[in-house]
């Protein structure tokens, strides 16, 4: 039977993780396999990376398979409240916690009427550190149940000769 | 047998951060000759760029890396680093810098060696152990995408 690469991110937890299941079971038996392996207890839900409502878990896991695997989140959660703040504005929105960082940043900037390559200048920073996730990274991995909030501060990319690179920015 | 930095480094590309972004096109594996790792990271305009990495010391001591010629084996040439429009691209990618042996990067090895106002100025660009060679290869992949990314002109044939 063929075999799927499922990377998986998980509530709370900044690193990936890999594991590799048959292509025709369904998403109850990655469930299962998540929970053994990680001691979780209690409801999950499992969501498609990126994709606003959890998975249905009858579903077979070959039906959302790619090149590259199955990229999914395992949160206890519907949602995550994000907030974007540049400049003086702040921007809030509801995610799901499947919601990559890259995403979030690609809204805050259409929101605020930056482009596409003005917002390549900038990255999201959690608000009071220097933590800057990778553009990979989901959302629902920055916070845990029942709290389920992140707050960002858009910021400019700085050259490392230590200036701004602002120029252009509409 | 391979040293312990050998053995960290190896067990680094073998994580799931480092394989997915492997799988998506974004940076591939390309050769391991120790100390040495040669790491080709794609561009927006879809280019290749061999990175070559002095792992010496990995992952206590920051990697040092450069830009590779594979089938010349040495430094690429000049006239092949990615182009800047004055901004990020060109601080980086500075070949009149150390003859181009090392990136400007605060996670690089040889960049961070007297410049210990990076530690507090950008921090987030330090080196992190716990990141490893994915902190430096997500540096280099942002930049290569950066808006400041300018593609080289390609000679008709």
């Amino acid at each position: 039977m063929a075999k799927i690469d499922i990377f998986y991110q998980v509530e709370g937890i900044t690193d990936i993780g890999h594991c590799e299941l048959d292509a025709d079971e369904a998403f109850t038996a990655l469930k299962a396999h998540l929970c053994k392996k990680h001691g979780i207890v209690g409801e999950l839900l499992i969501f498609l990376e990126d994709c606003e409502e959890p998975i249905q878990e009858i579903v077979l896991m070959r039906e959302h398979s790619h090149p590259h695997g199955i990229k999914v989140h395992v949160h206890r959660c519907l949602h995550v409240e994000v907030s974007v703040r540049f400049n003086s504005e702040t921007l809030h929105h509801q995610f799901s916690p499947s919601v990559t960082v890259a995403r979030v940043k690609s809204w805050a900037a259409k929101k605020l009427g930056m482009s596409a390559d003005d917002a390549t200048e900038h990255v999201l920073q959690i608000t009071g550190t220097h933590d800057r996730p990778q553009p990979g990274a989901h959302i629902g991995t920055l916070t845990k149940c029942p709290l389920c909030q992140v707050a960002f501060d858009l910021v400019p990319d700085e050259r490392v000769n230590g200036q701004s690179d602002e120029e252009g920015v509409k | 047998m391979n040293s312990p930095d050998e053995r960290a480094f190896l067990a680094d590309i073998e994580k799931p951060n480092f394989r997915l972004s492997q799988l998506e096109g974004r940076w591939r594996l390309l050769s391991v000759t120790w100390p040495h790792a040669y790491i080709g990271v794609t561009a927006k305009d879809s280019r290749e760029f061999v990175v070559r990495f002095n792992a010496q010391g990995y992952p206590h001591s920051p990697p040092t890396a450069c830009l590779w010629d594979l089938e010349r084996n040495e430094i690429l040439t000049p006239d092949q680093w990615p182009k800047s429009s004055g901004g990020r691209v060109g601080a980086v990618f500075n070949h009149g810098w150390k003859q181009g042996t090392a990136l400007y990067l605060p996670c690089d090895r040889e960049a961070i060696a007297g410049h210990d106002n990076w530690r507090t100025e950008m921090p987030s660009k330090i080196w992190r152990l716990e990141d490893g060679i994915v902190q430096y290869l997500e540096l280099v992949h942002e930049l290569l995408h950066s808006r400041d990314y300018r593609a080289i002109a390609v000679a008709a044939a």
